[in-house]
This record gives C-alpha cells, sequence and structure tokens, in this order.
C-alpha cells in the first residue's frame, strides 16, 4: 500500500506539472516507481494507479499529441482538478459536518469523504441521539449520479432484460433507492439494488430532461393512484382506534373519532388491499362496485384456505 | 482492483496538503481532529508526503513535511493548492445526508443553506432529480431525538407493527434512527419492562413526563425487525410472485424461492397480521401450514362477508 501511494502521488503531481499530454512511456521513464518493472508489469500497475486517480476525482483524460492522432497522451488540467468553493460559513460546515456523521450509505458514513474534500469536519457539536442507514453501497449510486449530471445515457439489466435509460434522477423512499428515466417504453422506475451490469455513457449532454420533470412527484404516488384503471372515486370509513392511523397515509388532518374519507383510486387491487390490511376496522361504503371487489377479494382469499 | 483503504488514504492527504498550505500555523490536533488521524497515521502520512514530488526527486524536488513541535508544516507542495473535486459519489453521499436530516424535520437553517449551496455547486438541478426521504408524517422526530438528548421519559399512544393494537406505554428513549425508509426509537419501554424499538410514524400522541431515566453506558446497536419470541404464532405461507413485496415489508424467513412461487415462514405475537395480510393477498398466497391463523383468517373473513352483504 505504501508504495502504491507514493506512487499515485507523484504520478499525479507529474500530470499536473507537464505542460503536454504524457505518454504512458513519458510515465514509465519518468515517474518514481514504475522503472525496473517488465512490460506486462508495468502496464497492470499504470492500468491500476489510473483507475485509482478516477476514484479519486481526478479528471483524467486522454489527449491526440499530434494532428494525425497517431500518439496519444494523458493529461490532467490542474483548473478542472480543482475542487469549486461551494462558500460555506463556519455555521454551515459544522451543520453539514454532524450530518455527515449521522447518515450511513453503504456501511459507511456517507457524507465524510465530501467533507474531508471541502476542508474537513467541523468540531464543537456535541452526541447526536440521532442517525439514519440509507442502505445500498454508494457506487452504483454514485456511477447513476454521475450520469444524471452529465446527460449520459445508461444501460442496465433488470429482470433478466437489458435495457437502455435516459436516466433522470433517483430517490430515497421507503428503505429502497430507484432510478427513474426514460426508456423505448416511456418513463420507468427501477430499484437500484436490483441493477446489474451498469454501463454509463461515453457521450455527455446526451438527451435532455423534459422541462417538468420532478423526482418527487415521480415516486411518490399512493399505490392506488399510480394505476392504469379509470379512477374511482371511493368512500371509506374508519373505526375511531385507526382513523388516524388511515389518515396519515392517505395525507388528510387527523380526525377525531372515526373518519370517513372519499379516495380517487386509479389502481384497484393496490386500494382493496389497502383497506383489507384494516381488517374488519374499515368499510368501503360506495359505490357498490367497490364493495362487491372488496367482498370478491374476501371470498377469493376464504377460497383458497383448505 | 486498488482497496478503498488505500484510496481513501491519499484522498485524504490530497485534503490535508491543500488545508496546512492554506494557514500560516496548524496545529496538530486540529488536524488529527479535522481529518480524523491518529496521530501515528498523521506521522506515517507527512513521512509520505516528504518522499513525494517532482521528477528528478532530488532535495529541491520533493515536498516539505513534518510535524514541529505542535505544529503541522507542509511546503514545496503548490501543485496541490486544492483538493480534488468531489466524485459523483461522494457529492451523493453528503446531498443524501443532508437531505435526510432536514427530511427529520429538525434541521437548522444553516443546513438547509448548506444543502442549497452544495446543491448549486455539484448539480444545479439537483432538486428535481435527487430526492431522499425517510417517512416522518407525524413531526414526532424531532421531539423524541430531544428527549433522547435529555434523557426525559415518554408517554406514547403506539400501534403496534407486530399485534395491529393500540396501547399506551412510558419509554425511556435512548435513540433514535431511519433504517429501512423510516424512523425508529430504541429504548427501554416500562410496560413490558424490557429493550424496545417503536416505529415513529406509529406513535400516535407522545408527551414529556416530568421525569428523566439514567441512560444505560453503552447504548445497544441501532437495529430494527421482529425478534421471534417463545409462544409466537407460526405459520408458512406461500407467495406469488405478485405478493413478493412481502419478503421486504415483513420481517420474514425465505424457506424457499423460485420464478413461480416464494415460500415464507411467518412469525407474530398474534394471529391478527397473518390473517389480515391473507385476505389482502386473495388468491395471490395460500396458508400452507398454520391452524390458528386460518380459524381467525374465516373469522374476519366471515364477519367482512356480513359487512358487505
Amino acid at each position: 500500500m505504501q508504495n502504491v501511494v507514493e506512487r499515485v502521488l507523484n504520478l499525479l503531481i507529474y500530470l499536473l506539472e507537464s505542460p503536454m499530454p504524457v505518454t504512458s512511456n513519458d510515465v514509465r521513464n519518468t515517474v518514481h516507481g514504475y522503472a525496473d518493472q517488465s512490460d506486462e508489469a508495468f502496464h497492470r500497475m499504470f492500468e491500476r494507479d489510473k483507475q485509482v486517480l478516477r476514484r479519486l476525482g481526478v479528471p483524467l483524460k486522454l489527449e491526440a499529441l499530434d494532428p494525425w492522432e497517431i500518439d496519444e497522451g494523458y493529461t490532467v488540467d490542474p483548473e478542472e482538478y480543482a475542487i469549486g468553493d461551494p462558500g460555506l460559513t463556519k455555521q454551515e460546515r459544522v451543520a453539514l459536518s454532524v450530518a455527515a456523521r449521522m447518515v450511513r450509505l453503504g456501511g459507511t458514513e456517507a457524507g465524510v469523504g465530501a467533507i474531508i474534500k471541502l476542508g474537513g469536519l467541523e468540531q464543537g457539536a456535541g452526541i447526536e441521539p440521532l442517525a439514519a442507514d440509507l442502505g445500498e453501497g454508494a457506487d452504483t449510486l454514485g456511477e447513476l449520479f454521475g450520469a444524471i449530471a452529465e446527460r449520459r445515457r445508461v444501460e442496465l439489466k433488470y429482470r433478466e432484460q437489458v435495457r437502455s435509460v435516459e436516466p433522470y434522477g433517483i430517490a430515497h423512499r421507503r428503505g429502497h433507492w430507484y432510478l427513474v428515466g426514460k426508456t423505448p417504453d416511456g418513463e420507468r422506475m427501477y430499484r437500484v439494488d436490483r441493477i446489474s451490469n451498469l454501463a454509463v455513457g461515453e457521450t455527455a449532454n446526451a438527451f435532455s430532461k423534459p422541462k417538468g420533470f420532478d423526482i418527487k412527484a415521480a415516486v411518490d404516488a399512493q399505490p392506488w393512484e399510480a394505476g392504469a384503471d379509470p379512477v374511482i372515486t371511493t368512500t371509506v370509513r374508519f373505526d375511531e382506534d385507526v382513523a388516524w392511523w388511515a389518515a396519515r397515509s392517505l395525507g388528510r388532518a387527523e380526525p377525531h373519532g372515526e373518519l370517513t374519507a372519499d379516495v380517487d383510486v386509479a389502481n384497484r387491487d393496490a386500494f382493496i388491499g389497502w383497506v383489507l390490511s384494516f381488517g374488519a376496522s374499515a368499510e368501503v361504503l360506495a359505490p357498490d362496485e367497490m364493495r362487491h371487489a372488496v367482498a370478491e377479494r374476501v371470498r377469493a382469499a376464504l377460497g383458497k384456505l383448505e | 482492483m486498488t482497496s478503498h483503504r488505500t484510496v481513501s488514504r491519499i484522498s485524504r492527504i490530497l485534503a490535508l496538503i491543500p488545508y496546512v498550505l492554506d494557514r500560516s500555523t496548524v496545529d496538530v490536533d486540529e488536524v488529527m481532529d479535522r481529518f480524523g488521524y491518529t496521530r501515528d497515521q498523521l506521522t506515517k502520512d507527512l513521512n509520505t508526503i516528504f518522499v513525494c514530488g517532482l521528477p528528478g526527486y532530488g532535495p529541491g524536488d520533493l515536498m516539505e513535511a513534518y510535524m514541529d513541535e505542535d505544529e503541522v508544516v507542509i511546503d514545496a507542495a503548490d501543485f496541490f493548492g486544492k483538493a480534488p473535486r468531489l466524485t459523483p459519489a461522494e457529492a451523493l453521499g453528503l446531498l443524501a445526508a443532508g437531505m435526510t436530516v432536514i427530511g427529520s424535520g429538525e434541521a437548522s437553517p444553516e443546513l438547509e443553506s448548506a444543502v442549497r449551496k452544495l446543491t448549486k455547486a455539484v448539480m444545479p438541478d439537483a432538486d428535481t432529480t435527487l430526492t431522499v426521504d425517510v417517512i416522518d408524517e407525524s413531526k414526532n422526530v424531532g421531539a423524541l431525538r430531544e428527549a433522547a438528548a435529555s434523557s426525559r421519559v415518554v408517554h406514547i399512544t403506539y400501534r403496534s407493527v407486530a399485534k395491529e393494537e393500540t396501547t399506551e406505554r412510558d419509554i425511556e428513549p435512548w435513540s433514535v434512527f431511519a433504517t429501512l425508509g423510516r424512523w425508529y426509537v430504541l429504548g427501554h419501554c416500562r410496560l413490558v419492562d424490557d429493550q424496545r424499538t417503536f416505529r415513529i410514524d406509529r406513535i400516535k400522541e407522545l408527551a414529556l413526563r416530568d421525569e428523566t431515566f439514567e441512560r444505560p453506558k453503552k447504548v445497544p446497536e441501532p437495529g430494527v425487525g421482529y425478534v421471534p419470541r417463545e409462544g409466537d404464532v407460526v405459520c408458512t405461507i406461500e407467495l406469488k410472485p405478485a405478493a413478493r413485496w412481502v419478503l421486504e415489508y415483513y420481517p420474514v424467513e425465505v424457506l424457499s424461492e423460485n420464478k413461480r412461487a416464494s415460500r415464507i415462514r411467518f412469525s407474530s405475537p398474534d394471529t391478527e397480521v397473518p390473517a389480515r395480510l391473507l385476505l389482502r393477498l386473495g388468491t395471490d398466497a395460500r396458508l400452507v401450514e398454520g391452524d390458528e391463523v386460518r380459524a381467525r383468517v374465516r373469522e374476519i373473513g366471515e364477519s367482512l362477508l356480513a359487512t358487505y352483504q
């Protein structure tokens, strides 16, 4: 590890200080740590070190050295390398430092890597009895986030199918991360932990996002709101002991006593399921069509009992 | 592949150098706090910096780095005047952390403005492309967090996930945390005289008692999930693919799983939860084993059919 650290630092200094792009041969002959290696060992080492630079956030580029593009060389633009100053005040840095340590992503503190680069953790915050775990490793999420920021198409495998997606946004909801984007079949939502074989396209600004797109609206519909059924307004009554709980799910004010609510339903199956999760403490009052549908589901469940 | 640890170590070095270069004197303790160093790690990294530099690698080419009594000194490292920019994963991590705390309803105005500035810097339209929410419709997270911080006993009206019943109890809140998309409070429950985890969105009402409690020296790591106990009702259920969401929603034991069906073991303190679940799932589930649960499904089902007649 010690050798890798020294070699990568020396390589980075060389790249930042060279006025011209440098070839891999230049690197091999100049940078400390690469000499005395066989061709194969050198190439393996150099590939690995380039990978480390990219993981550090170093914008390593390959550029043509001559107009005929026969030779190519590596370069790092010092301006592009440098982190921008978001202009945070001392108090804002303290607040971010606390948040960075409270929230975990993929088992590690989500924001600490970024805080270190922005000048380190601010002290002065007490012990915090609050913690949050957002699940999921940051690697796939980071790649998706980068693709969204730079508007690059991605290709991914989901349920055994390869799909091409224009990624619009990501959301953390109900304990999972979701990607929302456009596919040839329309807008789709994917659970990030079920995505495999993610490949990010080479071209930046490959698509434009629709103006009105809002990730919150895309993921926040209740299951019975997001459906293809013709919308049917359904009246439900909830007993007093579950009324407050149902009101929260429906986004209504908390009632005193029982609750009778009209709900616009676009997915009947999902809605009936939700009503039945209240057992005998909820009753669909109208229309008859929905009352029959509930009874039908109950009969079906009873019919499955042996 | 080079390890994550190596990359983190280099990243920290590349952040440390500009920090020290920017200031005339920098205290060793301050650097240790700020960058999370132990003294040994800091010494090691300074020694590493000291042997790196420009090609040629002679005395005039290498960076200077050492501890001078209580001061960290770094020089001849102008090429590292700034830290490298954030990777997408780092930016996402910090934004997500900030948004999560804001979502708890307990964020300071400073955190909100910090997240706004950061968002603008890394992704100007991030507010329409990134959203991190841990559900808390009740606004109780803040009150419980304060109660935990000041060791105050709290009285709650609670709707249990495992039993679908509403109870009143006094709890001693130790910590408030979010996982699997929801907020929880972990503490000692006086009703059952044992450690319990409560879902905050299922707390109907809470009131601070005029009483403090003694916080255990070591608060256990937060965790969720129903831990089966002796005397539980156990049943076996077969789920069709349409009902597979149950595996994510309830803490269940998966006995077997293939493309057509999943078989699960469901444990709960009484029959109410599995019985309602089976009614809800209709033909997408089949009770394989569990006589008590079967009887309860019949009971609720028949009472429902009477209502809907």
